[in-house]
């Protein structure tokens, strides 16, 4: 292909046909292209230039997107954000016993292990230490939020139990099961729309749950969770289990998850908005 | 999009972004292929990046620049390496994506012009800080650009009657 070098009248009619000449410019082009027949037949063929292009580019926009892009785009790491999320209050730490406290802790500790060496003594053949310890339970609270979570996000016509629209019932029912008071938080600038809300249980514990989609509509389904006697888990937590991303707080009345799909990126900043209103 | 999700989900932005900023990297590269690992490089470079993106102006924008960046980069770091292995192998590969897309047999620079300023909408001021180049020298590329598609599209009619 030779190359196009375009000649002083030609670059002036492309700066024309896109608005970016002087306006004394502007009125003497408009002039020559009345006046002038081979302006004319420039402007022509710059506009079929444009005509072709626009057709090549457009066609390119139809052409599949490798779907191994898509996927390592999705799947990318974020880089590590600060994220201020409210603890838990922890229970003062300073201990400063008085003198007769410190003579009866003392003598307790003594009986205590006299008793205890005692009953060891008389009873050599005692169940053993070990399984006086019950083993630790692998499916912790959060397993069990994730997996509420997991079932109710795959249910687009059944989401939630209470639909968006009875604000007030979902109010006093989730704050008469949960014991947690608390606001329906409005998500919709991180594009969210609230869709309703579940109660179910997590450990013995009744979960509140408030169910939000994307606006945008790809189906994705955001949740915040609640319970006023969840697992003590003192710093917030950010965390992937099975897909399911998660993030969860505690404040001196409840604990707090807000799970969506790994994909979301923004959970970060959701749990940071709905720690500041809920 | 509002701005503020612009800022925190940008891998969401950058799958929507997808098909425009995969023809923008046809305009730059040598090849589909090429084109291919020069988006998925830039938008590894915009996650990782994304607090720099403060939410003003076209994300495009920012996008397509550091996209003009990286492949500059790449190219440099192409010559550096084996010349004549790395020839004899983007010549093939260029040979059959010139048969499949018009755009790979336009002269260097031409085509990006054209998509910035007529395609994508972009002033003249706009375009020519992407490509790193002055607005008098994103004008001329832009004009040869129309007047070379202006070319092809004859020689593509010719070819069909």
């Amino acid at each position: 292909m030779p190359m196009s070098q375009p000649s002083p009248l030609q670059q002036r009619l492309s700066a024309y046909q896109d608005g970016e000449t002087s306006e004394q410019d502007r009125n003497e082009t408009e002039a020559l292209l009345v006046n002038d027949p081979q302006a004319r037949a420039h402007q022509d063929g710059l506009k079929r230039g444009c005509e072709f292009g626009r057709r090549i580019f457009e066609d390119l926009l139809k052409e599949p997107v490798p779907l191994e892009l898509v996927r390592t785009i999705k799947n990318a790491p974020l880089p590590r954000r600060a994220v201020r999320l409210p603890q838990a209050p922890r229970a003062s730490a300073a201990f400063r016993p008085t003198g007769p406290q410190a003579l009866a802790a003392c003598l307790i500790v003594a009986a205590l292990s006299g008793a205890i060496g005692y009953m060891v003594g008389a009873n050599p053949a005692g169940p053993a230490a070990a399984s006086l310890t019950a083993a630790p339970d692998k499916r912790d609270w959060l397993d069990e939020v994730v997996a509420s979570y997991k079932l109710y996000e795959r249910q687009p016509k059944h989401v939630a139990e209470i639909g968006p629209d009875n604000k007030s019932d979902i109010l006093e029912w989730l704050t008469t099961n949960t014991g947690v008071s608390f606001r329906i938080p409005d998500l919709s600038e991180s594009g969210l729309s609230f869709a309703g809300a579940r109660l179910v249980m997590a450990q013995s514990h009744p979960l509140g749950i408030l169910l939000y989609k994307r606006a945008d509509g790809d189906g994705d389904v955001v949740a915040i969770t609640f319970t006023k006697t969840g697992a003590d888990m003192g710093k917030p937590i950010e965390d992937i289990r099975s897909d399911t991303s998660l993030v969860s707080w505690s404040t001196a009345l409840a604990t707090y998850v807000v799970v969506g799909p790994s994909s979301a990126a923004d959970l970060d900043d959701i749990a940071a908005k709905v720690a500041g209103v809920i | 999009m509002s701005q503020s999700t612009a800022i925190s989900d940008i891998r969401r932005d950058l799958v929507a972004l997808l098909p425009r900023l995969r023809r923008f990297a046809l305009t730059l590269a040598a090849s589909a292929g090429e084109a291919d690992d020069l988006v998925r490089e830039v938008c590894a470079r915009a996650i990782q990046k994304s607090h720099h993106w403060k939410g003003e102006g076209r994300i495009e924008s920012w996008l397509f620049s550091m996209m003009r960046t990286v492949c500059a980069d790449a190219r440099k770091k192409r010559k550096t390496d084996a010349l004549a292995q790395a020839a004899r192998g983007s010549a093939a590969v260029g040979e059959t994506d010139k048969q499949t897309n018009p755009l790979f047999s336009m002269q260097e620079g031409l085509a990006s012009a054209f998509l910035l300023g007529e395609v994508e909408g972009f002033s003249y001021k706009e375009a020519s800080v992407i490509l790193g180049i002055s607005s008098e020298d994103f004008a001329r590329r832009l004009c040869a650009a129309r007047l070379q598609l202006a070319a092809l599209g004859v020689e593509t009619a010719e070819r069909r009657a």
